[in-house]
């Protein structure tokens, strides 16, 4: 439950003319500013990434500050430590930093971040889960956006199949991309799921947004921890939340980094797949 | 075991002290019914003065009055606002019974002569914290849509918060809005509002009387914390066939009344649909919205002594979408009730009642399809009975039997290629039983007590498995060390509560008193959700293996002064509240279809404190009321807000209402109620970052840290009834309704979003705003009402 029951009440007293929205300024105390880490080591061969910034104003234009000079490493389970450096090739953002060396997660295995930033030093565990094939992906022409498409020749829409393992309990995160652009229905959209309620067979869920001919559809399923989920789920209420009327009031999501810092730590194994429409 | 030695206590205390009664001097009874002489129906609350002897008392709910005095003359003198008063003189040698009829007061246009009345309960009453709504005045108020709606009256009653309009939730002296017991008919009503709140499930056209109960709450009612408000519908026109219709900008309704057998019995039966969808349907739109409500009610007076009633409501709101989504919800409630007189003092109701609330979910599609359903069921057995032993004591005792079934959720897929499976959260069951005694005694002219105790033992029981938790407030890393399974009717957990009640009435002179009250309230229903207002697919649990009864504390002390002859009651209020175990949820918790939904459970503190004045004016040309409301509503709850206190966020520092209307000749007359209210509190974000590559996230550091801006409305009325009404057979009337009059534009809630344009389209993804959200502007009715 989001924004959904705020739109029904809006849709309600918008049929008939009324219901109203407008910008006001929140002149709300603005405090200091928090440590924000992003990190995300999967199964893949390659250098992995870790993002260190901070916090800025509710009101600021998006530039929110890299940490330049943290200290970062990863650890796994078997006592390989994996060090980090700052912007290596120099064309990255300020505060992000890429592991010295290519490795590849192993499944099973967990790791251990450490981020040190001054005197301050932030950790995160994260495990990781094995994830299931995904079976193929098809293009299919959805008619109702056929008929009165949002942006024009925009009405394929790619369908998604995959078995869901039954007998374990497995976390999954989605990205979608389209010529290699990262997609959302909607900018607070965030793609998750847990098992609880899947049978085995996912057949044909369509995936967000829309394509036109001989655009290139590309789906990428992570398995993330179940403190991966809740760190999802909570962003996702975090970003779609009506202030608290109907929804519970909004609230940091919970993280898997210690010492009070924002973001999360994610390990995950992926998949991915693409196809052509045309 | 301490419930039976505490059952034993209190029975063996009330034997004692009846016999103790039982060799007073050689007594007579007057006992009947009061009613209304045209159509019938029993009138609560007229007062029964006995003038020689300066005593008293008043009919009960169920129009019910007993008084037992020496032999010797006396005069009876009957009165009720609005009604004409009844004097009888009589002669008593023996137990008598009159049951008296009472004529309604034409509302004369001449200043109405003051009779004079001594007694008036305001004043006089041992209640207190008590509002009673005047349905007529309310269907002279204007109205949302032109919906005459109680809830929206008793929203600006003092001591009474609501969160924004729009809703049909209330907070009652700091209790959250599941702390209200909302009674239909004695029928518990889980979920009294339509279309998300914007109406209230009562048709104004069948209730008959509602009160609210806010402080000192009678040992006859339990199970809530903060409120009880009993709504009572009409027995129906035993003399002849009636009805009422009414067409409205939304809804319309139908009402129709008379007898089955003229005195002896009588049917009510009423209905109201909205109708916007027709009108959507026409226009092409698919996405269809509707709700509709039936009451029926029959009651059949076999003799003095035994009366039966059978009422109905059913109610229900559609949403559709598409054709492939919907979900609707509604309540259910039946109630049938034997009033039986054991003799010319004991006086009882047995009742059978049940409730049903449900909601279910569909989504029509091959890959996703789902069905969701809940439901929460209550049966309900109770015996209460009234023994008025004389003019000083009237004692009322009970038993309560109450079996809840709570199906928090099932999900099933609607097709085979639907990748959901069938799901279902295990049922909770609970019994709880219930014992009462109460007695109200007047000491002296000046001092009436009213004292007593509730006994609650409430049983969660089987079929059920209970986890056992290797940290059961671990909502992340959740590990089931144990599992406890329990059979059909298996006690899981007993929680044994007694609720002492203590009111006392001292009358300063005859026009003003002051009163004290105490009550503690238990409450082992708890609603899970941490919304601000409750939203029909919230579901119920019992308290359980973890999860606590509530209890509440509350204090209250009052003034109470008439002027003018009784026509102006004042009062002025202040209480002071206490809640143990306030149920709570940590943060991020996950209510729906959770299966491990204790490890969401957090329970602290709440306290609340606050002064209520109230002037009130109930007869003449211009009645009304205004009132103002300090209060202050705290939390503190390990696991929420960091364990820190924090504003409750139904908490409203200033509130103040005007409601009036004012009859200025036959043909018109005109109602008017504005309403201030300092801004709730809500969480808004205290700084903000990027995570990924797309999200612009809040930081969040206080919770209700922040207040929403001042609410303050003004809505007008006009009532149109024309002079031929006169000459036919049938009556009608016009009101016309201007809701919100000067357009304010007042905040409903605050959320934020990246920067976008009218259209919705991104100006700026690195930018966010923040967005209030208001519900109403002017907003013109008409409703046209007949009457026959």
């Amino acid at each position: 439950m989001n924004k959904n029951i705020l739109y029904l009440l809006a849709l309600i007293t918008a049929a008939s003319l009324m219901g109203c929205e407008e910008t006001v300024v929140l002149d709300s105390e603005q405090v200091q500013s928090k440590i924000v880490i992003e990190g995300l080591v999967t199964d893949q061969e390659k250098h992995h990434y870790v993002k260190v910034s901070r916090s800025g104003e509710f009101y600021s234009n998006g530039n929110f500050s890299g940490v330049v000079d943290a200290a970062v490493t990863v650890e796994d389970d078997q006592g390989n430590v994996f060090n980090y450096v700052h912007n290596p090739s120099g064309m990255d953002d300020e505060g992000y930093y890429l592991s010295e060396d290519v490795f590849a997660g192993q499944v099973g295995s967990s790791y251990k971040l450490t981020v040190t930033v001054g005197s301050e030093i932030y950790t995160a565990t994260d495990v990781l889960n094995p994830v299931t094939a995904i079976d193929s992906l098809e293009v299919s022409l959805n008619e109702e956006e056929y008929d009165d498409p949002e942006d024009e020749g925009y009405f394929y829409e790619i369908l998604f199949y995959a078995k869901e393992p039954q007998e374990t309990e497995d976390y999954y995160l989605f990205k979608f991309y389209r010529n290699d652009s990262l997609l959302l229905d909607s900018e607070t959209d965030v793609y998750y799921a847990n098992d609880d309620l899947l049978g085995e067979s996912i057949d044909g869920i369509p995936t967000a947004g829309f394509y036109k001919l001989g655009d290139r559809a590309r789906v990428e399923m992570y398995s993330i921890s179940r403190q991966g989920y809740i760190y999802y789920n909570d962003l996702s209420s975090l970003l779609n939340t009506d202030g608290g009327m109907f929804t519970p009031p909004p609230a940091n999501p919970r993280s898997n980094l210690t010492n009070a810092a924002l973001g999360y730590f994610q390990v995950s194994a992926v998949v991915s797949d693409s196809i052509a429409v045309e | 075991m301490v419930p039976t030695n505490l059952t034993k206590f209190l029975l063996i205390l009330s034997l004692v002290w009846l016999s103790q009664y039982s060799q007073a001097q050689q007594k007579y009874t007057i006992n009947g019914y009061a009613k209304d002489a045209e159509n019938g129906e029993e009138l609560i609350g007229v007062t029964v003065y006995v003038n020689e002897l300066k005593v008293g008392t008043a009919t009960n709910v169920y129009g019910f009055y007993a008084l037992s005095l020496p032999a010797g003359d006396y005069t009876l003198i009957f009165s009720s606002v609005g009604y004409k008063t009844v004097t009888k003189q009589v002669s008593l040698t023996k137990n008598e019974t009159f049951n008296i009829e009472l004529p309604v007061e034409v509302t004369s246009l001449d200043e109405i002569v003051i009779s004079g009345d001594p007694i008036d309960a305001n004043v006089t009453d041992i209640t207190m914290s008590r509002n009673e709504l005047d349905i007529k005045q309310v269907k002279k108020l204007p109205a949302l849509f032109g919906e005459p709606d109680i809830i929206k009256t008793i929203q600006m009653m003092p001591g009474v918060i609501t969160a924004g309009e729009g809703t049909s939730s209330f907070f009652v002296r700091g209790g959250s809005a599941d702390q209200n017991l909302i009674l239909i008919d004695e029928a518990p009503v889980y979920d009294p509002s339509h279309l998300f709140g914007l109406f209230s499930v009562f048709n104004a056209d069948v209730i008959k009387d509602s009160e609210l109960y806010k402080g000192g709450i009678p040992a006859r009612y339990g199970g809530r914390l903060s409120s009880i408000l009993e709504v009572r519908t009409k027995d129906g026109n035993n003399k002849k066939i009636g009805g009422a219709a009414g067409i409205g900008t939304l809804a319309s309704r139908f009402m129709l009344e008379g007898p089955i057998r003229k005195e002896k019995s009588s049917f009510i039966i009423s209905g109201r649909r909205s109708y916007a969808d027709l009108f959507l349907k026409a226009a092409g739109q698919e996405n269809l919205v509707h709700f509709y409500d039936v009451n029926a009610k029959v009651n059949w007076k076999h003799n003095n002594n035994n009366r039966f009633f059978a009422a109905l409501y059913l109610g229900r709101d559609v949403f559709n979408f598409d054709d492939t989504f919907g979900f609707d919800w509604g309540n259910i409630t039946g109630t049938f009730r034997w009033n039986h007189l054991f003799n010319d003092r004991l006086f009882s109701n047995t009742s059978l009642i049940v409730s049903n609330f449900d909601y279910a979910l569909e989504f029509d599609d091959d890959a996703q399809g789902f069905n969701w359903t809940s439901n929460l069921q209550e049966f309900s057995f109770k015996e209460d009975l009234n023994y008025f032993i004389n003019t000083r004591n009237e004692l009322e005792f009970g038993y309560h039997l109450t079996y809840r079934r709570f199906s928090p959720g099932e999900i099933s897929p609607t097709s085979e290629a639907s990748i959901f499976e069938t799901q279902e959260i295990q049922n909770d069951y609970a019994l709880d039983h219930s014992i009462y005694l109460g007695n109200e005694q007047r000491l002296s002219d000046r001092i009436t007590l009213s004292y007593g105790a509730r006994l609650s033992i409430f049983q969660n029981v089987g079929k059920s498995d209970v986890y056992i938790y290797e940290d059961p407030q671990d909502n992340i890393d959740i590990v089931h060390k144990d599992t406890l399974h329990y059979d059909h009717l298996e006690n899981i957990k007993t929680y044994v509560n007694l609720e002492p009640r203590f009111a006392a009435r001292f009358m300063i002179n005859p026009r003003s008193s002051v009163k004290v009250s105490y009550n503690r309230m238990v409450q082992n229903t708890h609603l899970i959700s941490s919304g601000t207002v409750p939203i029909p697919f919230n579901t119920w649990s019992p308290s359980n293996y973890y999860l606590k009864p509530q209890l509440a504390d509350q204090v209250a002390v009052g003034y109470f002064r008439n002027f003018k002859d009784n026509t102006l009651e004042f009062s002025v209020e202040s209480y002071y509240k206490d809640i143990d175990n306030v149920t709570d949820f940590a943060d991020n918790a996950q209510l729906f279809f959770n299966k491990d939904l204790p490890t969401e459970y957090r329970q602290g503190d709440s306290w609340s404190y606050g002064l209520e004045l109230m002037l009130q004016k109930k007869e003449g040309r211009f009645t009304g009321f205004a009132s103002y409301t300090w209060s202050k509503t705290e939390r503190k709850i390990d696991g929420v807000n960091l364990g820190r206190p924090f504003l409750a966020n139904y908490d409203r520092r200033h509130v103040f209402n005007i409601v009036g209307t004012y009859d200025l000749n036959d043909k018109w007359s005109f109602g008017g109620s504005l309403t201030y209210s300092t801004g709730r509190p809500i969480t808004v974000p205290a700084g903000r970052y990027k995570y990924g590559d797309t999200y612009q996230v809040d930081y969040i550091s206080e919770r209700n840290g922040y207040l929403l801006p001042d609410f303050h409305r003004m809505d007008l009325s006009a009532t149109l009834t024309p002079r031929k009404n006169k000459d036919r057979k049938w009556k009608s009337n016009w009101v016309f309704s201007l809701y919100n009059a000067y357009s304010r534009k007042n905040a409903f809630t605050i959320y934020t979003r990246v920067q976008q344009d009218d259209e919705g389209n991104i100006i700026n993804g690195d930018v966010k705003e923040a967005r209030m959200i208001s519900l109403f502007p002017v907003l013109p009715s008409v409703t046209y009402n007949i009457q026959f």
